[in-house]
């Protein structure tokens, strides 16, 4: 039988887990490591790298590399104008869009390479790499069927129906059966209420890469109810980045801007501020491309951008109509979740320290394999309950917004309006659809505007048009119109106003089975380069590491040197053609530091036990 | 799960159409009729008991949405047994009876208070007043609020005695018409608390 995975498909990392006998695994490559980095990259011949290789791409063909894919994912070039300033890529309008959606601004195209993609098509090679993983792993394991064609996946509780269509529209492109569209934090909350039978209300801080949620549940009989979501679709570990790196590339105004930098340099300058503020969660001090920065400093720097993390939280207790106090307990979710500034203000704001037993990376691909598990099987015995982010309304008079469905309804949720005519004989109504709080058209979310046609002629006002609108289990509308009067029904195809149509998904399903991904010897050298890339980490990490200079006098003589002249062997063919030359240097590089690890590991022993040496336990 | 459409809300939770509703036992029918047709458990089924599936959840998610907040479920209510408030509601521009007198008081302290905003008074000078104008209506809203409690109570009791379509058209009456005094008199406090806010 095939298989079916939960997906996290997130801004910076993405990956794959299942559930086996009712155990959720987390699907990792050789070097143990499980997540995938969510970059594609274009090589000239048109092979499409995913993952470590593309993000070792950045370095060396930056512009042929594109990152952070989600948070194009349901715009349009207009929606895009701040981000792509800050973001180094090709963005065009796209000429996907069909006439009937140039009045709606029309979807963005990245250039990767000398090709350029929609969002969902990007954000497909990355689904179709964890889909290859998990059908590599299951074949590893002899599964007669490995193939993986259903999958659930997930998106930031926040995402409107637009961004929540487009990562539908990836996953049919990368030849999966989409079971389902789960949040981000519910899933979190059911991979946490697996082990513990708990009851009582929940909240889980969701701090990723590109987005933010928070949302407050209500746990009892097996149930994990929504009560209320909130949260930025624009606020993230990016946005941490992008201060640090404004900090670092600043020039002095004589020289210029930053025109004398390469690509390549910029995300130079991104991986060592990334390395900079992942090093400040354990340490702090660390250094900055030769300057010092400590947590204080790093502190103070992010404090704003945290900050706008709690005004989400406030309001979802108050949709919840819950004060802090009445929060049992609350999960940390995403990357983010690491720095200790975040934990301290969350710690704060809800009175009580937060959970984060489970590995904020992982914890929602688990939910969402948990959540794959009970649509397939049809186990009754945990059952989600989520809510619409934001409400739904359409445009009337005065370019006024009228809600028909509010937020933090339970979906499915269904909601209906009556149209008539304004003149005789009129046979066709304009209906613009939207999403969001706001009062005015302007200050919400056009999702989409359609016609009500085949109205039949009456004095005006007589027509009695029925809109029906649904939100299904995903989150996402379909729309069905009838005539009351005459009995005459529509429905009608609401496609996001940026949109692709379910032709053009299906055409770019078949282009994608046309560009192959890489062969296999290519497969093999990045397994190879990737494991090259992990033991060399783990190197630096130790020989920076607060307490290597006491574990330093344990060393032989030469063989710092020793080390150091492997890690600098394996640096320079890394990169190169020849797989066999990089296994052999990974392996010379494991050599040299075994005694270095196993002073480390005993060091670090110690001092958990107190001061004893390993041999005398 | 083949159950044919409900009638309505209150028979769908298999709940009698009572106003008082004990919170804990609405939630637990809502999580076991989630169980029943939650379109999670029907992604293998047959596209009509999927469509089914949706539908049925939808209207539970529906119900359980308007039967938890108590306006809305004496306005689903009214509606149900032929006293639809909407429509009224925004017919009823005019003052209720009942409320000439503190609206018209109200009215002439705003006009005064807009005159001296004009004149460019200190916030010291005008805040107080509006805030003394709003006592009075405030009073109105706590006797209204007390009064739906009595009629929602009486009309519980009719249901219980199976007495409501005998008295009961009585006892809805006046709740609607409590209900228009109080949509009127929030429209009020909403008016005084824009005119602090700005």
């Amino acid at each position: 039988m095939s298989k079916v995975v939960g997906i996290d498909l997130g801004t910076t990392n993405s990956l794959v887990a299942y559930v086996k006998d009712g155990k959720p695994i987390v699907i990792r490559d050789s070097t143990g490591d499980a997540l995938v980095p969510s970059i594609v990259s274009a090589a000239e011949d048109g092979t499409i790298y995913v993952g470590r290789e593309a993000q070792r791409r950045l370095l060396t063909d930056a512009q042929r590399t594109v990152y952070s894919v989600k948070r194009f994912m349901g715009k349009s070039v207009d929606d895009v104008k701040e981000d792509a300033r800050l973001l180094p890529f090709r963005l065009s309008s796209g000429s996907v869009g069909s006439e009937a959606k140039a009045e709606s601004g029309a979807i963005v195209k990245i250039g990767l390479g000398e090709r350029e993609f929609t969002p969902p098509e990007i954000s497909a090679f990355i689904l179709r790499e964890l889909k290859r993983r998990a059908e590599d792993h299951f074949a590893a394991a002899g599964d007669i069927d490995p193939e993986v064609d259903r999958a659930v996946i997930t998106v930031p509780a926040y995402f409107n129906d637009a961004q929540r269509t487009a990562t539908r529209d990836a996953g049919r492109i990368a030849g999966l059966d989409v079971l389902r569209i789960i949040n981000e934090p519910t899933a979190a909350s059911l991979a946490y209420g697996l082990d513990k039978r708990h009851t009582g209300i929940i909240a889980v801080y969701d701090f990723g890469g590109g987005t933010f949620d928070i949302s407050i549940l209500r746990v009892e009989d097996g149930v994990f109810q929504v009560l209320s979501t909130n949260g930025d679709t624009h606020l993230g570990g990016d946005d941490i980045d992008s201060l640090l790196m404004r900090k670092v590339l600043v020039a002095p105004p004589e020289n210029g801007s930053d025109e004398r930098r390469t690509s390549e340099d910029v995300q130079r300058i991104r991986q060592a501020v990334i390395r900079a503020k992942l090093e400040l969660s354990e340490r702090d001090e660390t250094d900055l491309l030769g300057t010092s920065i400590t947590r204080g400093d790093f502190d103070a720097l992010i404090r704003p951008i945290v900050d706008r993390t709690l005004e989400p939280c406030r309001q979802a207790l108050r949709d919840a109509e819950l004060e802090p106090g009445d929060i049992d307990e609350v999960v940390l979710v995403g990357g983010s979740t690491r720095i200790p500034l975040v934990r301290r203000l969350v710690a704060e704001l809800f009175g009580k320290t937060p959970h984060s037993e489970l590995n904020p990376d992982e914890v929602v691909a688990v939910g969402a394999a948990v959540q794959a598990d009970i649509l397939v099987t049809g186990n009754r015995e945990m059952l989600l309950l989520d809510v619409t982010p934001l409400s739904l309304g359409i445009e009337t008079m005065g370019g006024v917004t009228s809600k028909i469905i509010l937020r933090n309804s339970t979906i499915p949720a269904t909601g209906s309006e009556m149209f008539t005519t304004a003149v005789d004989n009129q046979t066709a109504v304009d209906v613009h659809v939207l999403q969001g709080e706001r009062e005015l058209v302007a200050d919400n979310r056009s999702l989409a505007r359609f016609k009500l046609r085949g109205i039949p002629p009456m004095p005006a006002g007589m027509p009695r048009v029925q809109v029906q609108f649904q939100i299904d289990a995903n989150g996402i509308l379909s729309v069905t119109a009838r005539e009351l009067r005459t009995e005459i029904e529509q429905t009608i195809e609401v496609k996001p106003s940026y949109g692709l149509t379910d032709d053009e998904v299906e055409r770019m399903l078949l282009d994608s089975f046309e560009h192959a991904e890489a062969d296999f010897a290519a497969r093999m050298l990045i397994d190879a380069r990737n494991e090259a890339e992990s033991v060399i980490m783990a190197t630096e990490k130790s020989l920076r590491a607060p307490e290597y200079p006491a574990v330093a006098v344990e060393l032989k003589p030469g063989e710092r040197a020793r080390i150091d002249r492997a890690l600098a062997d394996l640096k320079g063919v890394m990169n190169g053609e020849d797989r066999d030359a990089i296994l052999q240097k990974t392996h010379a590089l494991n050599d040299a530091t075994t005694h270095l690890a196993e002073l480390m590991m005993n060091r670090s022993l110690q001092s958990a036990l107190g001061g004893k040496n390993v041999n005398q336990m | 799960m083949i159950t044919a459409r409900p009638k309505d809300y209150f028979s769908f939770l298999g709940l009698p159409r009572k106003l008082n509703i004990d919170m804990a036992d609405l939630e637990k029918r809502f999580r076991a009729l989630s169980r029943q047709f939650h379109p999670d458990y029907f992604v293998n089924a047959p596209a009509a008991e999927r469509r089914q599936s949706l539908e049925q959840s939808s209207y539970l998610n529906d119900a359980y949405r308007t039967l938890k907040n108590p306006s809305a479920r004496l306005e689903y209510l009214l509606g149900l047994e032929g006293l639809a408030l909407k429509g009224a509601q925004e017919a009823s521009k005019a003052v209720p009876p009942a409320l000439l007198e503190e609206v018209f008081a109200l009215n002439e302290e705003l006009d005064e208070v807009r005159e001296l905003r004009a004149a460019g008074a200190a916030a010291e000078e005008w805040k107080p007043r509006l805030e003394r104008a709003r006592a009075p209506i405030d009073a109105k809203r706590e006797e209204h609020e007390a009064q739906l409690r009595i009629l929602s109570d009486r009309w519980d009791a009719l249901v219980d005695g199976g007495r409501e379509n005998a008295e009961g058209q009585e006892t809805l009456r006046a709740l609607r018409e409590r209900m228009l005094e109080r949509s009127y008199i929030n429209n009020l406090l909403a008016g005084i608390e824009r005119e602090l806010a700005t």
